[in-house]
């Protein structure tokens, strides 16, 4: 046995039973220190007649009311200023201010101290140290270093494994494939969406073949790429790496992790978190395998700005086996299946972008991008699909299979519309491929 | 899989430095670099209390 398979060995193995009165007993924690510091959250249980005191068992904790991410839009820029009442500790502990991307809205302001930032780097190393990442990888970490969390917290937490991080920021894709060229980088973590797009820009652009550079492992977020088979065997094809998928958001924190057994799903880290699944048209609590449903999670550390049964609309499904690698965190069957928000019905029929990625990604002639367009043709949705056809492929040669295949995965008939390669959007970080026009009506 | 680690005694290990990372930071009022630095040492005792001292806590039959 490897004795250091786990990052944490006593948590990561423990029995089930201990791990959920572990969960029940840090929520009434958290529960509490928010009920007791947080002016916003007192208010929302006040509202509700509960208190800490009136959650006995874990069936208690489907009591306490949600957090949408609107609310938390609605009381920022107030005081405290710029987070407003839900802040939970004197302004003067913030260290660190992150926002949100923004892909749905507004963007939400999260403060973060000394120690939540450390809880960021923690959960991170649950994370790269189930991928394999020890003391000896040189991590090359593409992304801008902005203002979003994106990768800032996996670049600690590497660090707190003892990796040499290469912080990749202010260089454009050419200069950074140069750059993990010269410092035989070993490890990089990117969106599926630019881990292909640099794939791309080497072996088009550059004349590099990513499988000749150093790289054996990638580490995705931001995207459900990395748990779309097609779209992850792109990957690992396109760079001989390994791929592995990790979910996490900034206002929640990095809670689920692929391992290196890649059981086609990610752990939840459930010492740190706490995920609920909920039906998404009763709203009745799944415990079961097999029901997708939305998230609801508890980030059971995070003090500053507590995010207590947050609803984080990712559409996510227990998986009925446990995983080889001994961790006994549950899974989530293929990752984050998309955003509750995203998969809509369309001629009455549930349309996930997820299930046509999928497809895409599974033909060989087709490019990497695509767009999904939804509108209406008089009373009558309608599915525009954009392809891009690679260099020498004609549409003949893949329209059967391609439309056969959406038929037989989605239930839906499209309006294919092929394009020549390198004429659709390229994204650097999260795409936005799915359109619903039918909402501006 | 059980794991052997005597938690118990890992833990009053991690409450003896806590203890004296909390006494070094009450003696740097005057002395920034020693309150400061103190301050951020039990940041990191902080992770063990999560990733230890919550187990022992948290779960009865231990």
């Amino acid at each position: 046995m490897n004795h250091q398979k786990y990052w944490n060995p006593v948590l990561e193995t423990m029995p089930r039973e201990k791990l959920k009165q572990l969960q029940f007993k840090k929520f009434k924690r958290i529960l509490t220190w928010a009920y007791t510091h947080s002016i916003f959250h007192k208010a929302l249980y006040d509202t509700a007649g509960l208190t800490p005191d009136d959650i006995h068992s874990f069936d208690d904790i489907k009591r306490v009311p949600k957090v949408e991410k609107s609310m938390m839009r609605d009381i920022q820029k107030k005081d405290p200023y710029p987070y407003g009442d839900a802040l939970c500790v004197p302004l003067e502990e913030v260290s660190a201010f992150r926002q949100t991307s923004g892909t749905t809205g507004q963007p939400v302001y999260q403060p973060d101290t000394w120690q939540d930032w450390d809880w960021w780097a923690e959960c991170w190393s649950f994370i790269l140290w189930s991928q394999g990442y020890r003391a000896r990888d040189r991590v090359f970490l593409p992304f801008g270093y902005n203002i979003f969390v994106a990768f800032w917290a996996a670049h600690y937490g590497a660090e707190k494994l003892g990796c040499e991080v290469v912080p990749g920021g202010v260089l454009d894709t050419q200069a950074r494939i140069l750059k993990i060229q010269e410092l035989t980088a070993t490890a990089m973590m990117a969106t599926p969406t630019y881990i292909l797009n640099m794939a791309d820009v080497a072996k088009n652009k550059m004349g590099i073949d990513p499988r000749e550079l150093s790289i054996s492992k990638i580490t995705c977020a931001g995207e459900p790429g990395a748990g779309i088979p097609s779209t992850k065997k792109r990957m690992e094809d396109a760079w001989g790496a390994r791929v592995y998928d990790h979910s996490g958001a900034t206002e929640i924190g990095a809670w689920s992790y692929e391992c290196e057994d890649q059981p086609h799903g990610m752990h939840v880290n459930e010492a740190m978190f706490l995920v609920e699944i909920e039906d998404l048209d009763t709203g009745e609590i799944i415990e079961e395998p097999g029901r997708r449903g939305k998230m609801v999670i508890t980030a059971l550390d995070r003090m500053a700005q507590p995010c207590v049964r947050f609803d984080s609309k990712d559409v996510i499904e227990w998986d009925a086996n446990p995983c080889t690698c001994g961790r006994t965190f549950r899974l989530i069957k293929g990752g984050v299946l998309g955003r509750s928000d995203d998969i809509t019905k369309v001629k009455g029929v549930l349309l996930s972008p997820a299930a046509i990625e999928e497809v895409v990604r599974s033909i060989d002639g087709l490019g990497d991008e695509f767009e999904i367009v939804v509108d209406k043709q008089g009373d009558v949705d309608r599915i525009k699909l954009k392809v891009e056809l690679l260099p020498e492929v004609t549409r003949s040669s893949l329209e059967n299979v391609l439309v056969d295949q959406l038929r037989l995965k989605t239930n839906l008939r499209y309006q294919i519309e092929y394009y020549d390669y390198g004429s659709l959007p390229r994204y650097e970080v999260k795409a936005k491929r799915f359109k619903d026009l039918r909402k501006k009506h | 899989m059980e794991t052997s680690y005597d938690i118990h005694a890992i833990n009053d290990k991690i409450l003896k430095v806590k203890e004296l990372l909390l006494e070094l930071e009450s003696e740097g009022e005057t002395f920034p670099a020693l309150a400061r630095n103190s301050k951020r040492a039990l940041v990191c005792i902080k992770m063990l209390e999560f990733n230890i001292s919550d187990v022992v806590s948290f779960t009865t039959d231990d």
